[in-house]
């Protein structure tokens, strides 16, 4: 591989940037983490390009290989507890409790948005994929079994432990009200 | 209709309620309880909104620069190594004469159990080299495991059909030279069985039918059947080891029990399933980077020609001289080590009972993964591999004539 064959990978993915630097935002929930699990999966792109060979969508092969990155980076930062130090839901509750409790303020508030942040931050890498792809990316649980390389009901009960903890992060908010 | 729980309330959420969606739909509009319970739901799941962006991110992925560098960058560690082309030219056919190394030294590996295991019966300090030689027979699926790693995603081009038939050869060497040797003396048989394979992996292949979810489930259901007599042979296998007479016992109780002929029509049924659909399925599992994936298609293709070859073998051929069979024998320690054609047969018990362990194993997590976490998963994964190894220890020691009691 040359410099010319960098420029047409380059070239080639162009269009998907944004789309994968979006996904892998939505499910590390940080800018910086969000970038190095999109270099992580081009280079890797573009290292095993010659697997691709055009026989299914690009898009589809470059999501599967960014899911698999940002499970890879997840688990790394849970292994680095210097750098994976979740703030307890109980503190962050506290503070959102704090606040205003009108129900309509709450909804746009920072503070839930915090509440979210921190049971995202609970969740296994697994949950936490499978919840983003289901959750914002309104992918059928079907598809996210592949994605990930799990089977459909272990995405499903994934999924259902991640809902789990959302509600009990948010339960304070509601019955603060 | 009964009332519905938390995961059937998120399913219906998000529309994955699939037939029942319609009267799901129709229970919540009937019943205040599980009504409140989904408004709380999506109360809660509506509020969970995307991460958003800020300005500059937004910007972010525009910036090609550093990607750019990194891909030079690798694209110039690569070539530097030999030359782009050359590099992945040369891999490739490392890998390939890798691969197919293993079935082509298989009969050498076996000559060198067998004379290592006469030098640990006169000298203990040998045995470290008997562990060694061993290891080398029994080397083949971990061979293919790394090789199949680093296999292209179709069979169009031959190096992958080289690789893939060279990986599935090298695992099944064991159980195949056992078959093959059967057909005549001399090492012709095995070679002739190598060299086919080999012309093989030059045709295409025809594209296969994409669904195996039917294929999955009757496979499944022979295996929980079979499942339970394999087991009861693993177990008194590693009994075996502690002591030969009750070893004998339980052996002369499941042989009665297996040669009933409705038993025995069931064993030899699901065994033909089990072949037929892990055939059928058979290179799909395959697939770079997957390990556990790949470990599980490895463990497969082992059992299909062990299973052939150990419960079909009576139909097909009748034992070649001096090979004994350790289901037929009788009572009195068991010593594959004992005769050169009977070393065979080490390789073969000992990889087959790995890859029963191992294949369970893999379902086993992939299903404990619906109902507990996955760290739980991990520890308890880790935990199972160290069982399943001691077990092959364990037989390992009684196949090879070591007893706590005779």
């Amino acid at each position: 591989m040359n410099d010319r064959d960098v420029e047409a990978f380059l070239a080639l993915i162009e269009r998907h940037r944004r789309y994968m630097y979006n996904l892998a935002f939505r499910i590390t929930g940080n800018e910086q983490d969000a970038k190095d699990v999109v270099q992580d999966s081009l280079l890797n792109a573009f290292v095993h390009f010659d697997r691709f060979e055009g026989r299914a969508d690009l898009r589809t092969w470059l999501n599967r290989i960014l899911v698999n990155s940002a499970l890879d980076h997840l688990r790394g930062l849970r292994r680095r507890p210097d750098v994976h130090d979740p703030r307890p839901i109980s503190d962050v509750a506290d503070t959102a409790a704090s606040a205003s409790p009108d129900p309509e303020r709450l909804v746009a508030s920072a503070d839930c948005r915090r509440l979210v942040r921190a049971a995202m931050e609970e969740m296994s890498p697994l949950e936490r994929v499978t919840f983003a792809l289901r959750h914002f990316e309104g992918r059928s649980i079907e598809e996210i079994a592949q994605t990930v390389g799990i089977g459909s009901n272990a995405a499903k009960q994934h999924i259902f432990r991640a809902v789990r903890k959302l509600r009990l992060a948010l339960k304070s908010h509601w019955s603060g009200q | 209709m009964r009332h519905l729980n938390d995961d059937d309330l998120v399913l219906h959420y998000y529309g994955e309620d699939g037939p029942e969606m319609v009267a799901v739909e129709r229970h919540l509009q009937s019943c205040a309880q599980c009504m409140d319970a989904y408004d709380a739901l999506t109360r809660t799941l509506n509020v969970v909104t995307p991460p958003e962006t800020t300005p500059e991110t937004e910007g972010a992925p525009d910036d090609q620069s550093e990607l750019r560098q990194l891909l030079r960058e690798s694209s110039r560690s690569r070539s530097s190594r030999a030359g782009a082309g050359m590099a992945s030219w040369h891999a490739e056919a490392g890998a390939i004469a890798l691969v197919w190394l293993v079935p082509v030294l298989y009969p050498l590996s076996l000559l060198t159990v067998y004379i290592s295991g006469e030098w640990a019966h006169d000298h203990i300090a040998a045995a470290a080299l008997l562990v060694l030689t061993v290891l080398w027979a029994c080397a083949g699926p971990l061979v293919a495991i790394g090789i199949l790693h680093g296999i292209a995603d179709s069979f169009n081009h031959a190096s992958t059909r080289l690789r893939a038939l060279g990986s599935l050869m090298a695992v099944i060497s064991p159980p195949l030279f056992l078959l093959v040797s059967r057909l005549g003396p001399g090492l012709w048989p095995w070679y002739g069985a190598v060299s086919l394979a080999a012309v093989v992996a030059l045709f295409p292949w025809p594209e296969t039918a994409p669904s195996t979810v039917r294929l999955l489930f009757v496979h499944r259901l022979s295996a929980l059947l079979l499942g339970v007599f394999v087991l009861g042979h693993v177990i008194n296998q590693a009994i075996a080891f502690f002591s030969v007479p009750s070893y004998a016992a339980v052996r002369s109780v499941m042989r009665l029990a297996s040669q009933q002929s409705v038993s025995y029509g069931v064993i030899v049924s699901s065994v033909a399933i089990q072949m037929v659909t892990g055939a059928a399925m058979g290179m799909k599992r395959v697939q770079a980077g997957a390990v556990v994936r790949n470990l599980q298609a490895v463990s497969g293709w082992y059992l299909a020609v062990f299973l052939l070859s150990h419960v079909f073998s009576g139909f097909l051929f009748s034992p070649p001289p001096g090979v004994i069979r350790v289901a037929a024998a009788t009572s009195g320690p068991l010593n594959l080590l004992a005769s050169a054609a009977a070393t065979a047969q080490l390789p073969y018990y000992l990889l087959g009972v790995a890859a029963f362990l191992f294949h369970v194993g893999v379902y086993a997590r992939l299903t404990a993964l619906a109902y507990l976490a996955e760290a739980s998963v991990r520890r308890l994964s880790y935990a199972a591999v160290l069982v399943a190894t001691t077990i092959v220890v364990t037989i390992g020691l009684s196949l090879c004539g070591v007893h706590l009691l005779w």
